[in-house]
């Protein structure tokens, strides 16, 4: 990573839209909503994630996707590990800015 | 594994709790969703293979590490509920789509329902999960909207049942978590058998009401049975015999479980008729609905495997497989066979009976229902809750039922004048003494019962921790006869100290031999196991007991004298048949002993290779829970000195010495005129390595390097050699 990040931080600009990383960074500790492939959904923090998509997210529950629409209760999971492979769509919950959990009271 | 992940996952769920707790609790939480999916797939590209994306403070590789994986069947127990299958009915949409009837239902239908939710019971009491088991059966959620009357007073007698066992197995406190998961998953057992939330005093079926229903269904059964001609009857005679075993097993249960010492024939009684009627069930199985083919429902009606998937825990066993009907019903039929059996220590007059009747027991490897029962049998309250009412400090506030049998075990084992029925109240010091001692010893004593109960692999490390509670009152019960004998103006006998001795040896053999039972030694280790009981514990423990008879016989001469009596008695070696077992196991640990060392010397064990080989540190774990104690533990340097001039010994030599020690067994052995199990199959062993050692004396084999393999199958503790 060292040459092609040298010239990134040349252009300030370019950080944002380039690095990755960053972006995934200020995602940390940020609510999560993960479909996987076999239509359970799962609501977590976001903890970790790695090349190749696989997941973590914390004080994670299940919600079961029914068909006639009725909610059933979610199952609580905790800390659980997505596999990349499993997951078919990853949504962001952006009402609460991520600093308020840790830097609030 | 289940156990770790779970922990890891409870310690997760506290830190997350924390994290969450300090939020303000907003009523409803409302979210923005954004999708994310392309951005996401796109930025972790710019990680390295391998790299985490984390945040460094609050969370690492530890913290990922016990994540459950989800989508692994073998994590993820919400993955099941999935796979394909439509959501399972719960019982109000199976009987609205008439998948489940609750009227009219055939008696072979009945009888299908009947013999799967054994099955499941069984599989319940061998240690899965009520959601998973028994509470699969939809008629069970709610049964009193069953309008079949007999398998309504089934389903409603199964609650009773479930509330029973469980209760049985709560108060003996001899299970761990591989025995047996007494968690009910919301499912209400006991006097009101419903679900969920809703209760409904009208729904309350006392133990009287049930047993009534049960008896109501009996004759109604019967009286069908007799009116029909055809083969009809056969069904509705088979119906009958499965409540009637229903019924009968849960009253036999509960006299068991509340232990009430008037109903001791009434319990026999019942019992046998178990036994009976699990005959008519047994040969009657194939009457009933039986489950389809590849199919995991255990009856084509009534049950949804899958239904209570979502009540468990994140991570758990995911799926059990339900025992096969015809397994189960043997599973009954023998469990029943061994309650009877357990009835037996109710005339268990001694203390030392009837612990030999516990290991005896234990041996056989019996169910945890069976061992709990046995426990509730011989002592009520358990002998748990003995030992723990003591440790928390409950205090001796009412002479205790197990101090008098300890009492009495004293002094049938050594009979001390203290404990002389004339001498009570003569001298009060030395009573008091002797009470305290004896007060001292009902927690460890309490707690040996336990342990006996327990399955055998937690029972070794058990003995571990009570030699050391043992230790404790060897001292004690050493100064508790200096002071007797000093109050009663005597000569300093070890009655105590002799008592205690016999039981710390029976206990530390029990340790070693349970490494022999269990396979945690390895052949190369075997040497100095059976050295250690040959050469010490087997022949101290023989003379303690000889040392018992002297002491107890001493007490009766005086006795004798003083009365001016003298009535020639035969005398009596009441403990005769245990020297002589000890004697047998002597030698033959003795011949094992010789038999190694030869096989040694001619290279026929594999030795671990020489950098990763440290005797002495293996010697000192074996032997680490020995050290506590007053027989004084032999140490890894007295053990090299001791065995060092067989080093230098002639191969042909030892194994004729082993030969001769195998032959003294098995005369030994001949000379019991009454021979039980235990006896025949020691003599087999003994005669069969007799043979096996003269031969290599001989020189069979004399140059194969190929190691001897050591059978347990004939004795779990004395293998037979084998040349291969």
């Amino acid at each position: 990573m060292s040459e092609s990040s040298v010239k990134v931080i040349e252009d300030s600009k370019l950080i944002e839209e380039l690095d990755g990383k960053a972006k995934l960074r200020k995602w940390l500790n940020m609510n999560f909503r993960i479909e996987m492939t076999d239509g359970r959904v799962l609501i977590g923090i976001f903890l970790c994630t790695d090349r190749d998509a696989n997941v973590i997210l914390g004080a994670c529950s299940e919600h079961q996707k029914s068909i006639d629409g009725e909610t059933e209760e979610p199952r609580v999971l905790g800390l659980v590990m997505v596999p990349g492979r499993h997951i078919v769509s990853i949504q962001l919950d952006d009402t609460t800015p991520p600093s308020k959990y840790y830097y609030d009271e | 594994m289940y156990t770790t992940l779970h922990k890891c996952y409870n310690l997760c769920k506290g830190f997350f709790r924390m994290t969450m707790d300090s939020l303000p609790t907003t009523p409803e939480v409302t979210y923005n969703w954004v999708d994310i999916t392309t951005d996401f797939f796109k930025h972790i590209q710019d990680l390295e293979l391998g790299e985490l994306l984390h945040d460094g403070h609050l969370f690492g590789l530890f913290e990922a590490m016990s994540a459950i994986e989800m989508m692994d069947p073998k994590m993820d127990a919400g993955m099941l509920c999935n796979r394909g299958n439509p959501k399972p009915f719960n019982f109000q949409q199976a009987v609205e789509c008439g998948k489940l009837k609750i009227d009219d239902l055939e008696p072979s239908e009945i009888i299908g329902v009947i013999d799967a939710t054994v099955a499941c019971i069984v599989s319940w009491l061998e240690g899965h999960s009520l959601a998973q088991t028994v509470f699969t059966n939809l008629y069970l959620h709610q049964p009193h909207s069953i309008i079949n009357k007999t398998l309504k007073a089934f389903c409603i007698a199964v609650y009773k049942l479930l509330d029973c066992i469980r209760d049985c197995i709560n108060k003996a406190q001899v299970f761990e978590e591989e025995d047996f998961l007494p968690i009910g998953y919301g499912y209400r057992l006991g006097s009101n058998p419903q679900v969920g939330n809703t209760y409904n005093a009208n729904l309350e079926v006392s133990e009287q009401k049930c047993i009534a229903m049960l008896r109501e269904q009996e004759e109604e059964l019967n009286k069908k049975a007799r009116s029909q001609e055809d083969e009809t009857n056969e069904l509705w005679m088979a119906l009958a015999a499965r409540i009637r075993f229903t019924r009968m097993f849960y009253q036999a249960l509960l006299l068991i479980t509340r232990r009430d010492s008037q109903s001791g024939a009434d319990c026999v009684a019942l019992l046998n008729g178990c036994s009976e009627m699990m005959k008519v069930i047994i040969r009657t199985v194939g009457k009933g609905t039986q489950p389809l083919e590849k199919s995991d429902s255990p009856n084509p009606m009534g049950f949804e495997p899958m239904v209570n998937q979502r009540l468990l825990p994140p991570t758990f066993p995911r799926y059990t497989r339900i025992k096969p009907r015809a397994e189960a019903l043997q599973y009954c039929d023998e469990l029943v066979t061994r309650l009877r059996h357990a009835w037996k220590i109710t005339s268990a007059t001694n203390f030392h009976t009837a612990l030999d009747f516990f290991m005896e027991f234990s041996r056989h490897r019996a169910c945890i229902l069976s061992r709990s029962a046995l426990q509730l049998l011989y002592l009520s309250p358990s002998p748990g809750a003995t030992a723990s009412t003591l440790l928390a400090g409950a205090g001796p506030q009412r002479p205790h039922a197990f101090l008098d049998i300890l009492r009495d075990s004293v002094r049938s084992f050594v009979n001390p004048p203290s404990l002389a029925v004339k001498l009570a109240g003569a001298n009060p010091p030395a009573r008091e003494f002797v009470e305290n001692f004896l007060l001292r010893c009902v927690r460890p004593f309490a707690m040996l019962v336990q342990v006996c109960g327990h399955n055998r692999a937690r029972q070794r490390d058990k003995i571990a921790v009570l030699l050391d509670d043992f230790a404790a009152l060897q001292e004690e019960a050493e100064s508790v006869d200096a002071l007797v004998s000093g109050a009663l103006c005597t000569v300093l006998r070890p009655y105590f100290t002799t008592w205690i001795l016999y039981h710390v040896l029976r206990l530390m053999i029990a340790y070693l031999l349970s490494g022999l039972e269990l396979e945690l030694y390895s052949v190369h280790e075997y040497h100095y196991i059976f050295w250690y009981l040959y050469e010490f514990l087997y022949g101290w423990l023989v003379s303690a007991l000889g040392r018992a008879e002297g002491l107890a016989s001493e007490t009766r001469k005086a006795d004798v004298k003083k009365s001016g009596v003298r009535k020639q008695k035969k005398r009596t070696r009441p403990y005769a048949r245990e020297g002589l077992m000890c004697q047998v196991m002597q030698n033959m640990c003795g011949g094992y002993y010789k038999a190694l060392v030869a096989f040694k010397l001619q290279g026929k064990l594999r030795q671990p290779q020489s950098e990763f080989d440290n005797e002495a540190v293996r010697y000192k774990h074996r032997f680490a829970p020995l050290s506590v104690l007053t027989p004084p533990q032999v140490h890894y340097h007295e053990f090299l000195e001791l065995t060092q001039p067989l080093q230098y010994e002639n191969p042909v030599i030892l194994y004729l010495g082993g030969c001769k020690l195998f032959q003294q067994a098995r005369s030994l052995l001949e000379t019991i005129s009454i021979p039980d199990h235990e006896v025949n199959d020691l003599l087999k062993v003994a005669k069969t390595n007799f043979v096996v050692l003269k031969l290599l004396a001989g020189g069979h084999k004399q140059d194969s390097t190929v190691p001897p393999e050591f059978d347990f199958s004939v004795h779990r503790h004395f293998p037979i050699i084998k040349l291969v």
